[in-house]
């Protein structure tokens, strides 16, 4: 019966996740053509154009990849509304799945959902980077000497320099460090999607007005987060204030306790919105 | 369908067998009609936490049918209990003083202390003006609502995934996805019921030229009724519960609504239809429930009505809610 749900809650989800990977392919086609037209011979004629053609790509690409990011997390958001909360809550709530199952696939299909379009942006990251670096390095004259295959050479030097540096500056190996933020953000995902189902699931309250009742509860709850989130940085400020007149203080030494306080704290939080939801789904259900 | 001598309805069934209304009435006595001004009586009383202890609960035992006759029924072995063939021990269906509250209602019970036991092999009609609490039932039956207080329970078991398994409902509004097509629809019902007969669904779509290529979104609020109500009844359920079926739909869609329904459920389970309109719905149904704010004020054969009262249910469904 898990699988019946996945399929269909991909089902339901796969068009409006198809249009938003089709408007990140749009963007990321977009930036490289405004790359394209980044050309010495355009500044004779208009003075820093070059910067101005980067800087604009910049700006499209990254609000390009934002309103993506953003369009995925709001189509599962609607979609669990749609599906629970409108006429529609009437199959679903009558499907012979509990509550619990129900809610489980949802968040599993938005976490997908979300690593996907994750896993897309890193792509198009990637494909502008290469377009940009050929583009640039295409200008580059040949008595210079300096190509493309040369600058990846040293650029390659540098980071692996730079992850030697890393674990002296940080406290923490590069790698070790990139796997806890993997974990961290993947935690940090998965618990900001049943938060905010929870706030969907909260907003059903107030009968009248449903959506109005959702965005009132989801920002109750990231005030509630921000609050915490002061106290949380405590440990932080400590450290700093210690580490100006000692020297074995590292910088993840000083932030870790933070961070990890701050995703503790948004476990809990998730942890809570996840019983309300279940709650709200079982004992509050409310169709209109 | 047809009328026999005694003015009791035979109709066919999905097995091809006639049933007579006549010939189930076993599980009924006919002490329960009351007199409309009875009823009228009950209904002046309003629904709140204060007035439980005053009278409705005892006055409203008068109206509804004595639990001693549906024990005596249950009682017998089912060979003595010929008249029905499908009943079996267990009621399909026992609500136990249930209550529905809505919050900021006051104390306004939308329903209040209900208890009914149903029995399989029965359509019944489930009436009452608008407002009187029939979707709020439906709904807790379902699942939907969470009750204030008491029980609702199928086959003996609490609003879960297994009685989910066992009942075929129909909203009153469209609840399927717009963006689908009607084959997958018919691949969902499939996919998540295991008595749902994809043939069967196939057979009445074709018969009322409904493409099954269509997208939802495409047809007009009477197909999307009709894809709505085949798929329903394409289930073999032990429960269907059918809420105003035939409201927001033509007459001729009207019988053909009233056809598929006869035709098509499965005769050992037990169909409530809750309408307003019950001249068209009259000839079809076993029982009735009659409710009014909240409260079950009678739950009678329609044989019953018609023998005793003399009159129609429609007739006397008038009189009753007469304002």
């Amino acid at each position: 019966m898990l699988g019946k749900l996945l399929k269909y809650e991909w089902r339901g989800l796969r068009l409006p996740f198809l249009i938003m990977l089709v408007v990140l392919a749009g963007t990321t086609i977009l930036t490289c053509g405004v790359i394209f037209t980044i050309n010495p011979k355009f500044d004779e004629t208009i003075v820093g154009y070059s910067v101005i053609a980067l800087i604009f790509s910049i700006l499209l690409y990254y609000f390009g990849i934002i309103g993506c990011s953003l369009g995925t997390s709001l189509i599962v958001v609607i979609r669990f509304y749609k599906t629970c909360y409108t006429d529609q809550g009437y199959l679903t709530h009558t499907l012979p799945v509990s509550a619990k199952q129900l809610l489980n696939m949802k968040i599993f299909a938005a976490i997908i959902t979300n690593l996907l379009m994750i896993l897309a942006i890193v792509t198009s990251i990637f494909v502008i980077m290469q377009v940009g670096l050929h583009h640039i390095f295409s200008f580059v004259p040949d008595y210079m000497e300096y190509t493309y295959d040369q600058f990846y050479r040293e650029f390659i030097e540098i980071f692996f320099d730079a992850f030697r540096d890393f674990e002296d500056d940080f406290g923490i190996s590069f790698g070790l460090y990139f796997a806890y933020l993997i974990v961290y953000s993947l935690i940090s995902l998965i618990a900001n999607i049943i938060i905010i189902f929870g706030c969907v699931s909260l907003g059903q309250l107030f009968t009248k007005h449903r959506i109005v009742g959702a965005i009132a509860a989801y920002f109750i709850v990231q005030f509630i987060l921000q609050i915490l989130g002061y106290f949380n940085a405590i440990p932080m400020y400590k450290r700093m204030l210690r580490g100006s007149y000692r020297d074995d203080i590292t910088m993840f030494g000083v932030m870790s306790p933070t961070m990890n306080m701050t995703l503790l704290t948004v476990v809990i939080v998730a942890v809570i919105m996840y019983f309300i939801n279940l709650h709200m789904m079982t004992k509050k259900l409310n169709l209109e | 369908m047809n009328v026999n001598e005694n003015n009791s309805i035979a109709y066919t069934q999905g097995d091809g067998t006639q049933r007579d209304n006549t010939q189930n009435t076993s599980v009924y006595t006919s002490d329960n009609l009351v007199s409309t001004q009875q009823i009228q009586t009950q209904n002046s009383l309003l629904h709140s936490d204060e007035n439980i202890a005053h009278t409705p609960v005892n006055l409203q035992k008068d109206f509804v049918q004595s639990d001693e006759n549906i024990e005596e029924v249950l009682e017998k072995e089912p060979s003595e209990n010929v008249q029905n063939p499908y009943a079996i021990n267990t009621p399909l269906l026992q609500l136990n003083d249930l209550c529905k509250r809505y919050p900021g209602m006051g104390n306004y019970m939308s329903v209040f202390h209900l208890n009914l036991t149903i029995l399989r092999g029965r359509i019944i009609g489930l009436l009452g003006p608008n407002g009187c609490g029939k979707t709020t039932l439906i709904k807790m039956i379902n699942g939907l609502l969470a009750p204030t207080c008491g029980t609702v329970l199928i086959n003996g078991m609490e609003p879960c995934p297994a009685t989910k398994k066992v009942i075929s409902y129909l909203p009153e509004r469209t609840y399927l996805d717009n963006g689908m097509k009607v084959s997958q629809m018919v691949e969902y019902f499939s996919d998540f019921y295991e008595d749902f007969s994809t043939e069967k669904a196939y057979n009445m779509l074709g018969a009322l030229g409904i493409s099954s290529d269509a997208r939802l979104k495409t047809l007009s609020k009477g197909t999307k009724e009709k894809v709505q109500l085949i798929l329903v009844m394409s289930r073999q359920a032990d429960l269907y519960i059918l809420d105003e079926p035939i409201a927001g739909v033509d007459p001729a869609a009207r019988d053909y609504i009233l056809r598929t329904i006869i035709t098509n459920y499965n005769p050992g389970s037990t169909i409530i239809l809750s309408t307003h309109l019950i001249s068209d719905i009259e000839n079809v149904l076993d029982d009735v429930i009659f409710m009014k704010n909240g409260s079950l004020m009678l739950y009678t054969s329609v044989d019953s009505i018609r023998s005793q009262m003399g009159k129609s249910v429609d007739t006397y469904f008038r009189e009753v809610y007469a304002c």
